[in-house]
């Protein structure tokens, strides 16, 4: 059977999500300017700290958020690297749109 | 039957509270501690046997048959060092034996170059109350136990 068209998107990976989660939760894909995953945690470097919501990436389910200035890291566990690859994918995705 | 956690390193338990790194001295990676480790050139050695999660110059993970993750850290921020002074002697994916030489550095180059060589050694997905023995503090040689795992 077909899946229905406009059933609400149940991510297929759920990486994906949370991927999606994490780049809301730092401000949205504009915001982010540099993404890096160390072990198990993202250094991030975002343009505008004030846009970061720390209770947004709390309920994506990170472990927890250090921020100095600009520069956020979340943690996130030993999926890093996984989880920074579909951040990376998606903001190119989302960039290709413009 | 507890998991036995040793020391990749020669040095001082100075515990997750003497680390730098608000990271880490929150637990916010899981509970553990840290080891400051003696300023020599030498090895940093698997904490438990199992297969090497993740390997890079600075950090490695390794994981217990039994699923137990467990993170060591070779200093703080030593990402920015991008592998300079760190050489690997194991490979990512390699099953190690306790006390297996994983990493060959020395904290004292380490120190030099302006980074805190101090070794957060970390349980991942681990609550506090499940680790015992985590808070002592003092001298430890490398392959000692460090904290138990329950």
């Amino acid at each position: 059977m077909e899946p229905e068209p406009n059933q609400p998107d149940q991510p297929a990976r759920p990486a994906l999500g949370k991927a999606r989660a994490i780049i809301d939760g730092l401000g949205g894909a504009q915001n982010i300017l540099e993404i890096e995953p160390c072990i198990t945690r993202l250094r991030t470097e975002v343009r505008d700290g004030t846009l970061v919501s720390e209770s947004a990436l709390k309920s994506a389910g990170v472990h927890g958020v250090s921020r100095r200035g600009t520069i956020v890291q979340v943690i996130v566990g030993p999926e890093a690297d996984v989880l920074a690859q579909d951040i990376e994918d998606q903001l190119a995705a989302e960039e290709d749109q413009f | 039957m507890a998991l036995v956690v040793g020391s990749p390193v020669s040095g001082t338990v100075v515990g997750l509270s003497g680390v730098s790194d608000p990271v880490f001295a929150a637990a916010m990676v899981g509970p553990g501690t840290a080891v400051d480790p003696v300023r020599a050139p030498g090895h940093v050695c698997a904490p438990v046997a199992g297969v090497l999660r993740k390997l890079k110059p600075h950090a490695f993970i390794v994981v217990t048959d039994d699923g137990h993750g467990v993170l060591v850290h070779l200093g703080i921020d030593t990402i920015r060092l991008d592998g300079a002074g760190f050489r690997l002697i194991a490979t990512e994916g390699d099953w190690v034996a306790a006390g297996e030489p994983v990493v060959a550095w020395d904290p004292a180059e380490v120190a030099t170059r302006g980074f805190s060589p101090i070794c957060p050694v970390i349980a991942l997905d681990a609550t506090d109350d499940v680790l015992s023995d985590h808070s002592k503090h003092g001298p430890v040689e490398a392959g000692e136990p460090l904290f138990s795992w329950n």
